[in-house]
This record gives C-alpha cells, structure tokens and sequence, in this order.
C-alpha cells in the first residue's frame, strides 16, 4: 500500500509542478528597439553574474586579440580590450576610446581620444599606444590586417590625436577599427617585453581576468578605475565553457546560470514555459554557404553552368524556415541584415527558376550528377545539408551528406592544394560593414580559399569597388553588384544567416543584448548587466 | 620462488601492454583526418605561419622520431606541452585529476555501498517471493542502460526539478564542500548505476555459491545467526570475485567518467581528453589514454595481489594450473 502510494506521489508531483511553472513575463523596463534586452538601471549594481557559452577560445595565438580570428575569441577578449570607436544596435559608428572623430577626406580620419583612459595596469593610454598597436597589427599576420583597409600611415598629431591616412577610400573602416582584433594594446610594456600578450590580456575595458582554465571557466572582475562612470555594474563575471547544450538549458532552468548562448534552434520550444526564462534569438550577419569546388576530382563544378544551375535550385527560404526553425533570413554576400545590403530576392539565381538550371546542366552535358556535400556535425548545419540535398534533388542532383567532426571537416576543406572535396558547407561571420566578408571571395586576398576556388578578376574588381564606394545613394547599386557578381560566380554560394539563441533568467538577470549583432558579440553589453533581487 | 617469478611475468607483461598502448595511441592519433594547424590556426593561416607552428611542437619531423621523442620524455615524466594551451599537459591533469577521481570513488563507494548489500540481500532471498525479481530487474536495467541514455535522462529530469542538485554548476571540493557535493550526486549517481549492478550480480553469485558449502549448513546447524554467518564466513569466502569484479568496474569507471563528464560537464580528465581529440592536441590525447591504460594496469595488479592477500593460493594455483 505505502509502495502504491509512494508511486502515485512520484507522478503527481512533477505532473504539479510542471502546472505550476507558468511563465512569468519579463518586465518590460528592460526591453528597448534595437535591444533584445536592456539592463534596467533602477537595479543596484554589484554581484557575480554567471554566464555559459558553448566553447573556449581556441586560438594557437593565445589571448593576442591581433591574432583572434573567430567571434568567441572576441567575445571573451572584448571584455578587456577596448576599440576607437564601437558598433551600436543599427551598426552605426559610436564614440569608444576615441570620444569623436572627423573625416577631412575619404582618406584621412583623425580621432581625438578619450581622456582619463587608464589601462588595468593604471597606466595612462595615450596616442602613442594607438598608433604603436596599428602599426603593430598591419605588420602582423592577423587576419584583420585584411579587414582594416588601405591603412597607409598612422601618427600621433600630439598625445591625445591620432591621424589614419588610407591610400584610396575604404567605407568599412570605421566599422573594421570597432572589432576586437583593432583594440589598443599596452604597447610600451608590449615593446619593453614585461607584457606577453598571448598569456596575458592587459587592457582598458571594463574587465580584468582574474582566472582562465581553457575549457573550463574564466573570472573576471570589474575596474574600479574604469573610465566610464558606474561601469561595469556587477561585481564579477564568470563564464563557463559548457559544450553541451542541454547542460546549458539544464543550467538556465535550474538557475545556476543567469545568462548562456544557445545553439539548437529549438531552444526557445524548449524553454517555453519554464518559470523565469526567456530566450531570444539574437539575429547575426553571420550567414552559411556552400562551397563548390572548382577543383573537384572530375570536374564537376569546372563548368560554371553547373555552379550556376546549382545556386538556382537553392530555397534559401525554404533553408531558413527547415534548418533554422524560421530563425534565419535569406541573405547574399551582403549580409541581409546590414543597412544597403542587397535584396536577396532579386539576384539573378532566385529568379531564374528551376527549368532554366535543367537548362543549364543540359547545356553543360551533366546527366545523374552525384556528389557529396562535406558539413561538420555542428546543429544546425546537418539540417542545412540536407534541405539543399532536397533542393537539388527537384533538379535531378543527387546529394550524399557527409558529417564530419570539425577537425576532419577542416583538414577535408583547407588541408590540401587542390582540395580534395565536392562540396562543403560553412559559415562566415559576416562583421559589420556591408561588403567587408566579400574580401573572402577574392582568394589572392583570402589565401584559405585557393584550394578550391579559381581568382575571378571581375569579381576582384566588384569586391573593391564597393568597398571602396561611399555611403550614400551609390552604394546600394554598388553593394548589388557585388551580390549579382558572387551569385553568378557561384563558387561560394550565400545561403541563410546564422542565428544566436540568448536564453537568460529574466528574474535573476536584466542583460543588455543586441537583436542583431556583427562580430559575434552576445556579451557586448555585459558592463551593463544588473543582477536581479539583489538588495 | 614461484610466486616471484608470477610477479616478474605479471610486470614484463604489464610493460609490454603500455608499450603497446602507446604505439597504438601515438598511430591513431596522428591517422585522425584533420590536423592541429588545420583545427587551431583555422582556415585564416598562412602556409608561414602551419609551417611555423609545425616546428614549434616537432610535428615536422617523421612519425618514429615524433614517437620516439615522446615516448622518452614520458618515461621521464614529461607528458609533453598542449598545442592548444603551451602549458605542461601532467600539469593541466593535475588540475583535472582530483574531478575524475573524486567521480570514480563516489562511483565505486556506491557500488560497495549498495551493489554488495543487493547482492547479498538477493542471494539470500533466492527462491523466495521478491529477491531474484528484485535482482533481475537491478541487474538488468543497471547493465543494459547506458550511460549517457540515463545521464541525458537525469539532466532533463532533474534541470526541470533539481532538489537542491545541481546540473553544470561544478565547484571544487575545496572551495565548497556542500556546492561540490551537489555537483557531483547526479553524475556519480548515473556513473555507478552500471557499478550496482555489477557488482550486485557478481556478489549474488559468489554468495550463493559459498551458501550451498558444507561449513554454512554446519553454521546453521550450530545456531549461529543470518548476520555473522554472512559476515564471518560467506562475505569473506565470496571476497575475491566481489574484489577482482570492483577492481575491474574501477577501471571501467573511470572510462565512464568520460562520458559523465562530458554530459554534466564536469572540469574532469576525460572531458579534457575528448575536447583534446576534437582540438587534435595530440599530447593531450596521448597522455590521457597512456594514463588510462597505466591506470588499467596498476588497478589489476592491485587486484591481484589483494586477491593474493585474501587467498595466498591465489598466485600459486594460477601456476600449478598451467
């Protein structure tokens, strides 16, 4: 009888609790346009604010931000290292170390720094460490050597003025010097040695790092001496690198964490109703695309037809409502979401229709084309790889998906000269100038893609062309060229932007969070974060 | 005389295992597809800068030499450097040592705890109403349930309504006792479900079969008592397949930290190994399953001279049955 009762009890309470944990909406203080979340001043500052992400920064650069090439790295370095100027939520240009600046000429652009700007070390920055950490990233092999334009000369106008002159104009600059691996380093102590800069992060941001373990847990804890005025609010941070996502979810529902980045695009159906926590997706420029391989055994993307028949049979939207749960947006080069970038609706593969890529294949002589599509094992882009295998299926390709872990995927993709694959799906982060991931598609710039992509001198031109052009009434025409250049050339096809999920307890936690981000930043606002139900 | 030279073979033999283990280890590592300048440097590098980090770490050189060179330094107890970190990989274990044995021991503890009373229990009670159906359904779900089908059951249930357990939120013992704890009940609750049950059936077994001994019909006859029976004569006498069967689920353990680890991510060795894998940081990789099968080995020589201990016919009779 007690055995009988004991199991009735053991049903009926999870069966009650799970009645009694309705949602509770989040207070409406915190949300503002362009935000998915502000944090609410009224709150006192002070406490630990636990963060989870999926994975640690990996970089055989160590914490050097001039060599972090991947969003997480940024991230986390970020929290310490500060930029000229920095991104708001519409991607417009804002006041960072430098407090305001002026553009003489398409090719000059003198900063006026911030004064009172210490570095955690309490030594004062000055513009000699502007233009030593420039320098010292234009003579580096950083990638955002790339991305930071024709930079031609940098120099102290007197210790508190910085002139940049380009050799030719470059409209992303400004959105270029508002990325992590831009940041202004300690380049006194850099150039006497007492700073190693891959073991030790020592900047001017809101943060020092107390404790690092690769793959565990970072601390940091707050500047008291932080040039901005009541930032950053809380106490402390720690991050833990947690890879499992339901460790993640598990972590969010049970409290233990405030705020952690999500990856599977079916968290927030996941998280529906569970008492105190709301999930967001954060939209990104970061988008997946689809290499095919000019260099493919057997030629079987030599022939631009096929490449061209093949971006016509994609659905992007169809990819964007299957693989990323509606999340994701149809984008070209141009990241969709990035103001001027081109209408994925309008380029020439998504209005050619399916007959004409019949056309195209038959014209190309292909009959029964098989290849294999190589994606990492990494949600959603299985789900991805295999809309495409039934997109290209209605035009007689047929697809075989190969998932690899990400190591193999790599060494598949970018370890040999010619690469040896068929096909291959990715992602790039999309950054925060229209145009500026385009520099990829030139792989005399972007070495990496030599492998399997063949230099396209139109395209060169079209790359530079737009990024050369001005803001105004002209660029939008330029930036659709661009998308119209890359959509023809079809060796790296743009699909779907990849999107973040925010999952955080609204009744622990009032974040401050971007809707759309360009470097991969869902942390950017963290020196504003506030713990809720402190006293 | 005989038991030295048993001794003697027991270690040439455990050597050669080891040096097997790291031929294999050293082989399967550098076959996996991908390599460390591909998944570290990223897609980003520069030939210069592959070749660079090639030298640096002597992946440059042939596969003997790499081989040798390591092998080496391990034997002088230089585990070698992470490719991804540049910190000494015996010290990066280390700090992940005590998480993985903090994990086995609550494990194994569990299995003394509970696996041995359960199988006693249901030794005792064969043939009567409850026990062998209370033993066959341990047993059962115990073996056949594996690891991360529970854990991942565990995670859901108990994110949902944690009873003051936590999912994720690991803090070292010594930072705080009560938080550790409620750290590490989950995962060592889902790592020594298979150790139960184990060591429930092995010890139901051994029980049974020293119950049916002339001596314990002579015990029963003397009057003396269920418990000292089973204390005085039938535990002891069942000891040695309840130690070598422990002995071994250590062992076993210890692989299923890997996966627990993983799942409730705790800052253990294993997770630190599987992460190295997906980073091919090869000195990682290989100084982790050296470890393992170092581990291995110790633990059954353990067994063995325990099992000596107990019955010192142990050694000897392994001999005269050759």
């Amino acid at each position: 009888m007690r055995i009988r009762r004991f199991c009735t009890a053991l049903a009926v309470v999870p069966l009650v609790a799970s009645c009694a944990a309705q949602a509770v909406p989040e207070p409406t203080a915190t949300q503002r346009p362009g935000y998915l979340a502000a944090a609410d001043p009224a709150l006192p500052p002070g406490g630990t604010v636990e963060l989870q992400m999926p994975v640690d920064t990996g970089a055989a650069g160590g914490l050097d931000p001039q060599l972090a090439d991947v969003a997480v790295s940024w991230q986390l370095m970020s929290l310490v290292y500060e930029t000229l100027v920095t991104v708001g939520p519409d991607f417009e240009p804002l006041p960072g170390l430098a407090e305001r600046w002026e553009t003489p000429s398409p090719t000059e652009y003198v900063f006026h720094l911030r004064p009172g700007v210490t570095f955690s070390n309490g030594r004062a920055m000055t513009a000699a460490d502007v233009v030593g950490s420039m320098n010292r990233l234009l003579a580096g092999e950083g990638v955002w050597r790339t991305q930071i334009g024709p930079v031609e000369s940098v120099t102290a106008l007197d210790p508190a003025t910085v002139r940049f002159r380009l050799s030719s104009p470059y409209t992303p600059f400004l959105s270029a010097l508002a990325n992590t691996p831009a940041a202004v380093l300690p380049m006194t102590e850099v150039e006497n040695g007492s700073v190693d800069l891959t073991k030790t992060m020592l900047g001017t941001g809101p943060f020092v790092d107390t404790f690092h373990r690769q793959d565990v847990l970072w601390r940091f804890k707050r500047r008291p001496d932080y040039w901005a005025p009541g930032k950053p609010a809380a106490d402390a941070v720690n991050i833990s690198i947690v890879p499992q996502e339901p460790t993640r979810i598990a972590s969010l529902q049970n409290n233990s964490a405030n705020l952690a980045v999500l990856g599977n695009v079916d968290a927030p159906q996941v998280l529906a109703g569970v008492r105190g926590v709301t999930v967001r997706a954060q939209s990104t420029t970061d988008f997946y695309y689809l290499m095919l391989n000019s260099n493919a055994p057997g030629g079987k993307f030599a022939d631009p037809r096929v490449r061209t028949a093949i971006n016509i049979a994609m659905d992007r939207a169809q990819i964007a409502q299957v693989a990323t749960n509606g999340l994701g947006k149809p984008t070209g080069v141009t990241p969709v979401d990035l103001p001027d970038a081109c209408d994925p609706a309008t380029l020439p593969s998504a209005t050619a229709g399916l007959d004409r890529a019949r056309q195209l294949l038959a014209e190309a002589g292909v009959r029964n084309l098989k290849f294999v599509i190589t994606a990492y094992a990494t949600e959603p882009a299985p789900a991805v790889a295999q809309v495409i295998q039934q997109n290209l299926a209605r035009i007689g390709i047929e697809v075989t998906i190969e998932q690899l872990d990400e190591g193999s995927w790599a060494g598949k993709v970018y370890g040999s000269v010619p690469a040896g694959f068929d096909a291959a799906l990715s992602w790039f982060a999309g950054y925060a100038g229209a145009g500026m991931v385009a520099k990829w598609w030139n792989p005399e710039q972007a070495a990496f893609n030599l492998g399997f992509m063949k230099p396209n001198p139109e395209l060169n031109r079209v790359i530079d062309a737009a990024a050369a052009r001005p803001d105004g009434p002209d660029r939008a025409p330029a930036l659709r060229e661009l998308c119209t250049a890359v959509d023809t050339d079809a060796q790296m096809i743009p699909l779907v932007t990849r999107p973040v999920l925010v999952g955080y307890r609204h009744d622990s936690v009032s974040p401050t969070v971007y809707a759309t981000e360009g470097y991969g930043n869902a942390f950017r606002g963290l020196a504003d974060f506030r713990l809720v139900g402190r006293p | 005389m005989r038991l030295v030279s048993w001794w003697v073979r027991r270690l040439v033999s455990a050597v050669l295992t080891l040096f097997v283990v790291s031929v294999l280890i050293f082989a399967a590592s550098r076959l996996m597809p991908g390599g460390f300048a591909e998944v570290v440097l990223g897609p980003f590098a520069t030939p210069e800068q592959r070749a660079a980090m090639s030298e640096k770490y002597g992946l440059d050189q042939s596969l003997f030499a790499q081989y040798g060179l390591w092998l080496s330094a391990a034997l002088h107890g230089d585990l070698g450097t992470s490719l991804l970190s540049g910190e000494p990989v015996a010290g990066e274990f280390g700090l992940r040592i005590p998480v993985t044995v903090e994990l086995t021991l609550l494990g194994i503890g569990a299995a003394v705890l509970i696996g041995v009373p359960l199988g006693v229990y249901t030794a005792v009670r064969a043939g009567k109403r409850g026990g062998g159906a209370l033993g066959r359904l341990a047993g059962g779900l115990g073996v056949s349930v594996p690891e991360f089908v529970l854990g991942s059951l565990v995670v859901f249930v108990f994110s949902r309504y944690a009873l003051g357990l936590t999912v994720g939120g690991y803090r070292p013992l010594g930072e705080d006792l009560g938080a550790n704890l409620r750290s590490m009940v989950l995962p060592a609750a889902v790592l020594s479900v298979f150790a139960i049950a184990v060591t429930a059936r092995t010890t139901r077994d051994a029980v049974m079969n020293v119950l049916v001994e002339p001596y314990i019909t002579a015990s029963v006859a003397r009057g003396e008592t269920s418990l000292f029976i089973i204390g005085r004569h039938v535990l002891r006498n069942a000891s040695i397949p309840i130690l070598v069967v422990l002995t071994s689920t250590t062992a076993y353990l210890l692989g299923g930290a890997v996966i627990v680890e993983h799942l409730f991510n705790l800052p253990g060795v294993g997770s630190y190994v599987v992460q190295a894998v997906g980073r091919r940081d090869y000195a990682v990789v290989q100084a982790g399953v050296l470890l393992a099968a170092v581990v291995f080995v110790v633990l059954n020589m353990l067994s063995d001279a325990a099992s000596g201990v107990l019955d010192p016919r142990f050694g000897t009779d392994r001999k005269a049955n050759r």
